[in-house]
């Protein structure tokens, strides 16, 4: 416990030095590594989406070398979506090798354990629902073969808001596949100052960043996230708000329950990141928003708001009003 | 997970049935208990009607509890009810349709009562208060009904209902939370119920040992004040037309009655009021009616001293009845055949039948009747009547063929009346004299004053005579004078209620009259009954004087119906003829100047129907439910045979289609107490089997043959023990007060009611507080210790004013709390959420925590908001109402639809 608190917080440490004032969002990233999800990162263009994701995976590789990094590290590969991109150049391909007299399989950059998905909603649904489907399935179909990916995959989506031109939003079913969708907003006024005092150090992030975890080290704080403990009562908690979602008035299509699964597992990485090896209910109210919100609709832009924090404001407070139960 | 989820929300479910549902059917129960109590068409049996409502409840309870969808269930439930009424109207023909849609009706109304119950427990935060103020409204409705109302029997009514209302209010944070409440650990819970019930015992019983001196007081002064409240009426008035001092009337507790002596003074004051109507089956040969007027008394004797006219005890063959009919029993007669002795008359006399109904105005304990009434029998008055008469009585006169309204009055009124005054007029000249009355009879009746003006009237009187020698032509010439016109064809003598050139009453009534024969020629009916009184016996004629009503046939609508309104008191003369016995000689002139316009006649009361049975019981034991009773009786009145048995029965009395009336007026079957003398009355009734009377059979074995139950159709409450003492203070007057009283009772009740309920509130804070620290004190070292001490501290910092909004209570620690107070919430919430959700164990450092946070957080709030401010804040009910209230649930959204 206490070696995975050091690692950890030398990890949002190491991030912290280049992203400024965003310690909530390092952290929602660094859970949503460690419960072996997905993460997309909404905001707009220029907030630091880009630069997160650059410096989580270069935190804890050497950098964009090879699938197995010497040094222990791991593969890093970034994909910029733009309409024309084809599964393909993902996915990689075919071809023929005059040595072999033979097609032989190009690995595409999804091959790697840390990739950034730029800007994704700007691909064709084609595009996406590939990479969405390696995502869920951990594995990529090219012609007769399937390759498995390794079991740490992590997929950093950033996109722009979906209001803006040139963007084929994202359906419902594919958003569900990320475990937390966060949006970044600008930070403070100081922060903003300290940022363009310092912004060398951005330009040159790459110099700049240190690995500080191994890939090792990653596949045993996955490990560790899986074993926090979660209370029945919040379990129980954790249904009443997926069921509060599905009935709620104002919510056209409620929580999933591979949602809820997402959630318990969110949460336990969640209780990771802060130092816990159990969760709270505190954690409940933090998590909603990211990792629930964005897997269902709403009947209107005011629920969209509202809706979800009633349910688990709701729920939060009874859990709090709660006293200790007796263990059982 | 799944069926075990819903197995749990089916276990929570059960636990609400237990703590929600059963104490509202039992509230139900209660409550109609109360209604079959007072309402007769709800007698469908108590069960039956329970069993209706707590299907509805339970149903909805249910239904909502598993979140149906109210607009479609209510319509479900609308047509379910509109298919049900079309299957009971078109039931063949031998089904009773109509008794089988009154029952639907009312089984399906107290069923969606009992949905419309549900639906609110569960969707509706304060529902409670709704059903509280619901079922309080019904309670007081069905026990104002009931005539011994008093405070006790309305808190005992009321007390249920308070109690229910506590309780729920007491529950609803905890089931509005949603609780979860584990089976297997739910003892603890229940111990808290049943520990609340216990706290409302004792309330409760501190408040009666507080309020019942209090209670008793406020009874007292009640009482007082309705007494007073008579007191002011009789003072008030003066200014309601009458004049106490002049009047012909008296008025007294039970309205007016007539004086008893006549004094003749200068005023006379009139009013309109209705005093009684009656039906008096007397006409002419040709059918046409013939009033009579009404007697009240006989003043015999010109007392000298006081110059006034008196009744007197000691009067030869005094042929009044003297009765007070308020007090012979519904039904029951009294006769009293010496008067028709006393009478002394043998010729052209017939039985006369009348009926009287008194009008609230009216005193009610003598007789009104034509002269002779012989025998007196109290009937019910109809219920759509009671509102203008408070009782009445059938009376039996034996009345003189010869005997009508006219002979001054109307005099010329039509031929036919003319003709029949001659025809009195000759009949009577068969009396010669007086030679063969008893000597005593006609001195006491002949006797007159001497000396001074007296002798100057009896001069008056004596040069009337030398036209007439038989006892009938001094009556005429008596009348003739009195008629007798001046030179220019107008009458000398006139009407006027301002009687006289004085206005001062005091002055000898004797030179009154004198003024009024030599001087003034102007006068009212004393005058006149005066003035001829005094004439007729110096004539030596047996004369009395009567007062009474005067009796007007203002139309032939309602034959035989006569109206007696106040100004219609009157007073006239009778006169004795040896055979004849007592005839009416009215000799006031009519007013010619000045004819008020005549009063409208009423709407003659319906007669009530005729019994066949009376029984004069005592009720032995009284079944509310079934609305029977067991009766015992001696006596009955059979057919009209009133009997005395030999041994005393006891039937049982279905009085479950019966009118219950107590002092007149309808009550309810609940104020029949056992104990209690009853009039019992069976109506004869086509459906009944009446066994008919037999000649010769013993009235015994008669009465064993009567069927079992007997079936009553009117119940009179006679003997409320208490009331039976406060004889004369019925009517109209105790009526009032009554009504008064209750719902003065009623209002300070509910002030009581509502103040300790307040007063409860109001502490109710404290008193959470109290509790919550010494749960603190008394908690186990560690988990439990640290459970209380943030409940308590959550309690205490709302109280303070940081109330928590949505965050979770670590945010309230780490934003709200800390940076406010300077404690250590924060530390302690994150050991706190520890303990409460992580799997280790408690830790050394965290009891120190825990303690210290414990010990930190009371200072902390005086600090910061001082002693006075943190008690005060203690009684903002809002406040802690807040703290109690569930957040908006999304539960509640479905009901918006």
């Amino acid at each position: 416990m206490n070696d995975s608190t050091t690692k950890l917080k030398t990890l949002t440490n190491n991030i912290e030095t280049i992203i400024r004032g965003k310690p909530q969002e390092i952290k929602y990233v660094v859970a949503a590594l460690l419960a072996r999800g997905h993460i997309l990162l909404e905001d707009n263009p220029g907030a630091g989406k880009t630069v997160l994701a650059k410096t989580l995976a270069q935190s804890i590789s050497e950098g964009t070398i090879d699938f197995h990094s010497a040094n222990g590290g791991v593969a890093f590969k970034r994909i910029q979506f733009t309409p024309d991109l084809l599964p393909m150049d993902l996915i990689g391909s075919h071809i023929y090798d005059e040595s072999k007299k033979d097609f032989v399989f190009k690995k595409g950059p999804l091959f790697t354990h840390v990739l950034l998905a730029d800007e994704i909603n700007r691909a064709s649904p084609k595009v996406q629902s590939a990479l969405l489907e390696c995502m869920a399935e951990n594995q990529i179909t090219a012609g007769e073969t399937t390759f498995q990916l390794d079991k740490f995959f992590f997929t950093i989506a950033t996109q722009n808001p979906i209001e803006m031109e040139g963007t084929y939003p994202l359906p419902a079913a594919q958003l569900d596949r990320f475990y937390m969708k966060i949006s970044f907003g600008y930070v403070s006024d100081a922060v903003e100052f300290d940022i363009y005092s310092n912004y060398i150090a951005i330009n040159n992030g790459k110099d700049t960043v240190k690995q500080v975890l191994t890939y090792n080290d990653i596949i045993h704080l996955q490990q560790e996230a899986e074993k926090v403990y979660i209370h029945p009562e919040l379990v129980k908690g954790i249904v009443r708000i997926v069921q509060g979602t599905r009935n709620h008035q104002e919510i056209a299509l409620g929580c999933s329950t591979r949602g809820g699964i997402t959630f318990i597992k969110c949460l336990k990485a969640w209780a990771l990141v802060n130092q816990r090896d159990y969760v709270i209910e505190d954690d409940l109210r933090t998590l909603a928003q990211p990792v629930l919100h964005h897997r269902m609709i709403f009947r209107n832009r005011e629920a969209s708001r509202t809706a979800l924090h009633q349910v688990v404001d709701q729920e939060v407070n009874r859990l709090a009003k709660m006293g200790i139960q007796a263990k059982k | 997970m799944d069926s075990g989820y819903k197995q749990e929300r089916f276990q929570q479910l059960l636990i609400r049935w237990v703590l929600v549902v059963m104490p509202t059917i039992a509230i139900g129960y209660i409550t109609l208990r109360f209604l079959n109590f007072s309402y007769t068409s709800l007698n469908t049996g108590i069960v039956s009607q329970t069993v209706y409502f707590s299907l509805g409840l339970l149903l909805a309870y249910s239904l909502y509890y598993y979140g149906a969808r109210w607009i479609v269930s209510f319509i479900i439930l609308w047509l379910l009810y509109l298919l049900v009424e079309r299957m009971i109207n078109r039931l063949p023909g031998e089904f009773d349709v109509f008794y089988a849609t009154a029952r639907f009706q009312l089984y399906s109304t107290l069923f969606i009562f009992g949905w419309v119950f549900g639906f609110l427990l569960v969707r509706v935060r304060w529902a409670y208060l709704i059903l509280f103020g619901v079922l309080t409204t019904v309670t007081l409705v069905s026990t104002s009904n009931t005539i011994d109302i008093s405070l006790s029997y309305i808190l005992l009514h009321l007390s249920p209902v308070v109690v229910y209302g506590l309780y729920m209010l007491f529950l609803s944070p905890l089931l509005t939370e949603r609780i979860e409440i584990d089976f297997k650990r739910s003892g603890k819970f229940f111990i808290r119920v049943g520990l609340f019930a216990l706290l409302i015992l004792l309330a409760f019983f501190i408040t009666e040992r507080l309020f019942t001196g209090d209670l008793k007081a406020v009874e007292k002064e009640l009482a007082a004040r309705g007494a007073k409240g008579k007191n002011n009426q009789d003072g008030s008035n003066k200014d309601d037309g009458y004049d106490d001092r002049n009047g012909l009337m008296d008025k007294t507790d039970d309205g007016y009655r007539l004086k008893d002596t006549m004094r003749v003074n200068s005023k006379m004051s009139q009013s309109d009021k209705l005093m009684f109507c009656s039906r008096l089956d007397n006409y002419f040969p040709d059918g046409s009616p013939a009033p009579l007027y009404f007697v009240f008394h006989y003043l015999t004797r010109y007392d000298r001293e006081k110059e006034s006219f008196t009744r007197d005890v000691n009067v030869p063959s005094f042929d009044e009845i003297e009765v007070d009919p308020a007090k012979i029993p519904m039904y029951y007669s009294y006769i009293d055949t010496s008067v028709i002795r006393k009478s002394m008359a043998n010729k052209l006399r017939k039985v006369t039948e009348a009926q009287v109904y008194l009008s609230e105005n009216t005193w009610k304990h003598a007789v009104l009747g034509p002269s002779s009434v012989f025998s007196v029998q109290t009937i019910p008055v109809e219920k759509d009547f009671q509102k203008t008469f408070l009782s009445a009585y059938k009376i039996y006169s034996f009345t003189s063929e010869l005997n009508n309204a006219y002979f001054v009055y109307n005099i010329s009124a039509s031929p036919m009346l003319e003709k029949i005054q001659e025809q009195r007029h000759d009949e009577l000249r068969n009396v010669n004299d007086y030679r063969f009355v008893n000597k005593k009879f006609v001195d006491y009746y002949t006797d007159y004053p001497s000396g001074g003006i007296y002798d100057s009237i009896a001069k008056l009187a004596l040069s009337l005579r030398s036209k007439a020698s038989k006892p009938v032509d001094k009556v005429i010439a008596v009348r003739d004078f009195f008629l007798k016109r001046n030179e220019n064809g107008k009458r000398i003598f006139r009407y006027t209620l301002k009687a006289g050139a004085v206005d001062d009453p005091n002055i000898p009534s004797s030179k009154m009259l004198y003024d009024f024969l030599f001087k003034t020629h102007a006068g009212y009916c004393t005058y006149y009954a005066g003035a001829s009184l005094f004439m007729l016996r110096a004539l030596g004629v047996p004369t009395r004087f009567t007062t009474g009503f005067a009796t007007i046939n203002r139309s032939d609508k309602n034959k035989g119906w006569y109206w007696f309104y106040a100004s219609q008191a009157h007073a006239w003369t009778q006169v004795y003829f040896p055979g004849y016995g007592w005839l009416d000689f009215d000799m006031t002139i009519g007013n010619e100047d000045q004819q008020s316009a005549p009063k409208p006649d009423g709407t003659p009361p319906l007669p009530p129907p005729e019994p066949w049975l009376v029984l004069n019981a005592k009720a032995e034991s009284v079944s509310k439910e079934k609305k029977q009773l067991d009766a015992s009786f001696g006596s009955l009145i059979y057919f009209n045979s009133p009997y005395l048995l030999n041994k005393t029965f006891t039937r049982p009395i279905d009085a479950s289609l019966c009118r219950v009336l107590y002092n007149k007026r309808d009550t309810t079957f609940a104020a029949i107490k056992p104990g209690d003398s009853l009039i019992i009355v069976s109506y004869k009734d086509e459906a009944k089997k009446i066994p008919q009377p037999v000649a010769g059979v013993s009235i015994e074995s008669q009465v064993e043959k009567f069927p079992t139950p007997i079936i009553a159709d009117e119940i009179h409450i006679r003997g409320k023990d208490k009331e039976a003492k406060k004889d004369g203070k019925t009517g109209k007057t105790l009526k009032q007060q009554e009504k008064k009283m209750t719902w003065q009772e009623i209002g300070w009740l509910a002030a009581k009611i509502s103040s300790g309920i307040i007063l409860l509130l109001l502490l109710f804070p404290m008193l959470y507080l109290a509790y919550r620290l010494i749960r603190v004190t008394f908690a186990r070292e560690g988990t439990t210790k640290a459970d209380h001490v943030y409940r308590a501290a959550l309690y205490r910092l709302h109280m303070a004013g940081l109330e928590r909004e949505s965050e979770t209570p670590l945010e309230y620690a780490q934003a709200k709390v800390d940076p406010f107070l300077a404690t250590t919430f924060e530390e302690f919430m994150r050991t706190y959420l520890r303990l409460k959700y992580a799997q280790g164990n408690l830790r050394a450092e965290d009891h120190e925590i825990i303690k210290r946070f414990s010990s930190n957080a009371g200072p902390a709030i005086r600090r910061k908001n001082g002693l006075i401010k943190t008690t005060l804040n203690y009684f903002n009910l809002l406040r802690a109402i807040r703290y109690f209230q569930r957040p908006q649930s999304t539960d509640n959204e479905t009901i918006s639809l």
